[in-house]
């Protein structure tokens, strides 16, 4: 069951992104789930993207960007997370988990951390089971 | 200047308030009448879009597919109301007339021996006490029959309210649909609900519908209401079309078929038959419309004549509880009613 | 910020007045001199119950607009925003019209240089039908025959033709579901201080209009309609200013009581699957202003599913100005399927103040932080 948990991972071009290159080149394992969307920054995705991949039937959202400091276009990531704390919000009264949504900084040579934050999410989400929307 | 008026939707048969904003002469939008009995300032989509009618205005007569002035769309139209037999000659209105203009209507078809028809939701026959809005709240069951909710909003509104108060619903709507989600049971024909549900009614249950698919559907809602003394509540597509019952008795869509079949002129005030009625139009050999806005049947109509759209014009109608409601222009218009058109028309016959 | 007790002079308007028949006189000044084109205010409809916003350009026809209506929950926002945002326009606000006013101001909708804002305080609005219920049911009173109403003393008083006063207790009203609407239940803008000035009779003698000055334009309004002879003024006392401050702080404290109460409920809201997408609490709402850009009718939002999903239908918006929601109630009122819409936005925006520190519509802030390009996180 928990192997059909469909993870969406929104990743920024210039360092998530990278991130988990480096990490499939490394040949480091990480959970087969997530479905990778490149975006060109964490400052260009907005809440109803992670509202429409939930609606889809994804069981877990994750975005990832640039460290704070590192954005390519300055403030974009500043400006991710302060929207995360309102999708945050927003998921909470209908129902979704605030564990099935998840950010994280990751730069692009840090495969590792990528595989490791992908690893912890996959757990998380097993434990939570399937999404049921209401 | 900006101003506010009420008039009432004219989008279905519930008879909801609405206040329409013009500005500078022109309807620019529509603004919650909270004060109206019937819906307190709530409008479906169909109700705010119902300003489009206005803005889509025909500005002039059409006699075969040019425009012409209206003095020589008359004038076509009474050579061709001459030539014919008047038995051969059919009016054809709705309730998407006012109760004013339907008495016109008839009045012009029986003076000069036309055919006069009137169809709505292929529901006939449906004179007599149907349930106020009120009694569908206070109802200890509803069988509905149709996704009203999501089709007659502010009726469905009132199925709600009968929920809160602890009635039952059972209903013929397709799995999903917002009625489905607020009601007990759902069926997959109008039999089933009826025959499954039927035994459960009594005298303070109202069988609530916005389709029927035969006369034999009609038949047996009024047959289980009867025996159970429950209650019943047609809600039609157009605004007026209980009260066009009223005046002249609706037709079933075999009938009005049968009529078409032997009609070689045909007045059409204020509707749009052919995506209603399947049939084929172009067997008749002179359609005349006469609409506010364009629409298919005008458009295959040999004349057409613009008249007032319903937020330029004054008058009543019946909603579908059976309560008259009148409701004035809220612009000015210089295009003619339904009534002045027909006493032009008289005038030179 | 200062105080004064103000009345008309014209008797007319003192009589008609709500009050002093400050507003009034306020703008009658405003239109006499040309100062604005037109005057924004409500003029009975139907009846007493049926408040409609009415455009005035003439001075002689702002009689008919005095007065105050506690049965029209109406929204001037939106209708400055999209049909008089080319001309100069005083308007009377309660709380939820300023606080929209302001959210489409920051939104560069409105130009603070073309209004005036004459402020009033507001305890809450009831909805004409079920006001008139209620007067039915619980003051055995034909509505009809009741020539204004006013809320006073924590109770809901009608006053007949005849001068007789009946007064029920609110509380009273509302636990039985009638009174104020929910969301005016919860609000805790009492006095609405980003409008120039604001209006009300909380520590107002009788026959007066008491008046907090909120700004120089506030300032400008008063000593205009004082310099052409419409308008008297004294001080008021310092208890009667104490006063006002106390029934607000009572009024807060109730509203904060019912928050509490209502938040809760919100992830618990079933209703959401009876919404026929009918988009009405969007197209009604002053925060929302896109609409054919409105990312609610793109395709790839299967914008054509009934009922919608709730996160993508309701969680787009809520996205969009949830922290810029006035609690106006607007939604609510005009649903079909009686979805209590405005008590998620409302919350929310509660969330985001409690975050941020920013109320929608009366915070300072030249923008909702969510849109600043400052580089901070929450
Ligand atoms: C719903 C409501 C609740 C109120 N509650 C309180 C309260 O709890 N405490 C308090 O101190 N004061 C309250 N007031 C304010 C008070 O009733 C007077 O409006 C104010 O003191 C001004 O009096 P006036 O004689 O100077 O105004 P007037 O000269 O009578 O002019 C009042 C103006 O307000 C407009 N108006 C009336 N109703 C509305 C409305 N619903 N929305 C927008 N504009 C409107 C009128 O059209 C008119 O232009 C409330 C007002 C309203 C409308
Ligand atoms: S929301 Fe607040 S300001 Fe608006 S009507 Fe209610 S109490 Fe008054
Ligand atoms: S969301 Fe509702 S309550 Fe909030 S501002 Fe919009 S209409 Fe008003
Ligand atoms: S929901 Fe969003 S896009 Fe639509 S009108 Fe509101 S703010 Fe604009
Ligand atoms: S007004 Fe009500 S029914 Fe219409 S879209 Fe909004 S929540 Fe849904
Ligand atoms: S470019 Fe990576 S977060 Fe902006």
């Amino acid at each position: 069951m928990s192997d059909e948990l469909k993870i969406v991972g929104l990743l920024c071009n210039w360092c998530c992104y990278g991130g988990a290159d480096t990490a499939g080149t490394a040949r480091m394992q990480y959970p087969p789930n997530v479905r990778i969307i490149r975006v060109m920054c964490s400052g260009r995705i907005n809440p109803s993207m992670i509202f429409k991949a939930f609606e889809e039937g994804a069981d877990g959202v994750f975005v990832g960007g640039c460290h704070i400091g590192d954005c390519h276009y300055d403030a974009g990531n500043y400006k991710w997370s302060r929207r995360s704390k309102i999708v945050e919000d927003i998921l909470e009264e209908f129902g979704i988990e605030k564990e099935r949504f998840r950010h994280e900084w990751i730069s692009a040579s840090e495969g590792e951390k990528f595989q490791t934050t992908m690893d912890e999410f996959y757990k998380t989400l097993q434990k939570l089971g399937p999404l049921e929307l209401k | 200047m900006l101003e506010i008026k009420h008039t009432l939707c004219p989008s279905c048969s519930v008879g909801c308030g609405i206040n329409v904003v013009s500005h500078e002469g022109d309807v620019v939008g529509t603004y919650p009448y909270k004060r109206h009995p019937v819906n307190e300032g709530k409008n479906c989509l169909n109700g705010r879009n119902s300003i489009e009618a206005y803005k889509n205005k025909l500005e002039s007569a059409i006699v075969s597919n040019s425009d012409v002035d209206i003095d020589k769309a008359i004038d076509e139209i009474c050579s061709n109301l001459k030539s014919k037999d008047s038995d051969k000659i059919t009016v054809f209105c709705s309730g998407n007339n006012s109760v004013e203009d339907i008495e016109a209507i008839k009045s012009f078809a029986e003076a000069n021996n036309y055919n006069i028809a009137s169809y709505a939701d292929n529901i006939v026959d449906i004179d007599g006490e149907v349930a106020s809005y009120d009694d569908v709240e206070k109802a200890s069951k509803l069988i509905v029959i149709g996704d009203v909710l999501y089709t007659n909003p502010l009726i469905g509104r009132r199925i709600i309210h009968a929920k809160d108060n602890g009635a039952d619903v059972y209903s013929f709507t397709p799995e999903g649909s917002v009625t489905a989600n607020v009601s007990n049971e759902i069926c997959d024909s109008i039999d089933d609900v009826l025959n499954n549900f039927g035994d459960n009614l009594d005298e303070s249950s109202v069988i609530l519908f916005n389709t029927v698919n035969s006369s034999e559907d009609l038949d047996k809602i009024k047959e289980i209401a009867d025996k159970a003394n429950s209650k019943i509540l047609p809600v039609f597509s157009k605004c007026n079309s209980k009260g066009a019952c009223e005046i002249i008795k609706a037709q079933s869509k075999e009938e009005f078929v049968e009529l078409l079949n032997d009609t070689d002129l045909l007045l059409v005030f204020n509707d749009d038959l052919i995506p209603e009625i399947d049939f084929d139009f172009g067997s008749i050999s002179t359609i005349v419309s006469f609409v506010p806005c364009e629409n298919s049947t005008s458009n295959a109509s040999q004349i057409v004549v613009p008249v007032k759209s319903w937020l330029e014009n004054d008058g009543s109608f019946v909603n579908a509880m059976g309560e008259t409601q009148t409701f004035s222009a809220v612009i000015e218009s210089d295009a003619l009613g339904v009534d002045e058109v027909i006493e032009k028309i008289q005038n030179k016959l | 910020m200062s105080y004064v007790l103000a009345k008309s002079k014209n008797p007319d308007i003192q009589e008609a007045g709500e009050c002093g028949g400050a507003v009034t006189s306020i703008f009658k000044y405003l239109l006499d001199e040309n100062i604005v084109d037109g005057v924004l205010a409500l003029s009975p409809g139907d009846d007493i119950y049926d408040g409609v916003p009415t455009f005035i350009t003439d001075s002689e026809d702002l009689i008919k607009t005095a007065g105050s209506y506690h049965c029209a929950p109406t929204m001037f926002g939106d209708i400055i925003q999209k049909y008089l945002s080319d001309k100069k326009v005083a308007v009377s606000v309660k709380p939820c019209d300023i606080r929209s006013i302001d959210e489409l101001i920051k939104r560069h909708k409105i130009n603070p240089d073309n209004i005036f804002t004459v402020g009033l305080n507001c305890g809450g609005t009831v909805s004409p039908v079920t006001g008139r219920k209620m007067i039915e049911l619980f003051y055995d009173i034909n509505p009809d025959d009741v020539v204004s109403e006013e809320i006073d003393k924590g109770q809901f008083i009608v006053e007949l033709a005849d001068g007789t006063e009946k007064g029920v207790k609110i509380h009273e009203l509302e636990h039985e579901g009638y009174g104020r609407r929910l969301n005016c239940q919860r609000c805790d803008v009492k006095i609405p201080r980003k409008a120039n000035i604001a209006c009300g009779n909380w520590g107002a003698s009788d026959g007066w209009t008491f008046i907090e000055i909120n700004d120089e334009k506030g300032e400008e309004l008063i000593k205009g309609a004082q310099k052409a002879g419409i308008l008297e003024t004294k001080s008021p006392s310092q208890d009667a200013i104490d006063a006002r401050l106390k029934v607000e702080g009572i009024m807060i404290k109730m509203a904060k009581k019912n928050q509490d109460v209502n938040y809760e409920k919100v992830s618990g809201i079933k209703e959401w699957d009876r919404c026929i997408r009918c988009c009405a609490c969007r197209d009604v709402c002053p925060i929302c202003w896109c609409y054919e850009n409105c990312e609610l009718n793109k395709s790839y939002f299967n914008a054509s599913d009934v009922p919608p999903s709730p996160i993508a239908f309701q969680g787009i918006r809520l996205s969009h100005m949830s922290f810029s929601c006035c609690d106006c109630g607007q939604c609510d009122d005009v649903c079909p399927m009686d979805i209590p819409v405005s008590l998620i936005f409302d919350k929310l925006q509660k969330k985001y103040q409690d975050r941020t520190g920013y109320v929608a519509g009366v915070s300072d802030d030249v923008k909702p932080p969510l849109y600043s390009p400052a580089k901070e996180e929450l």
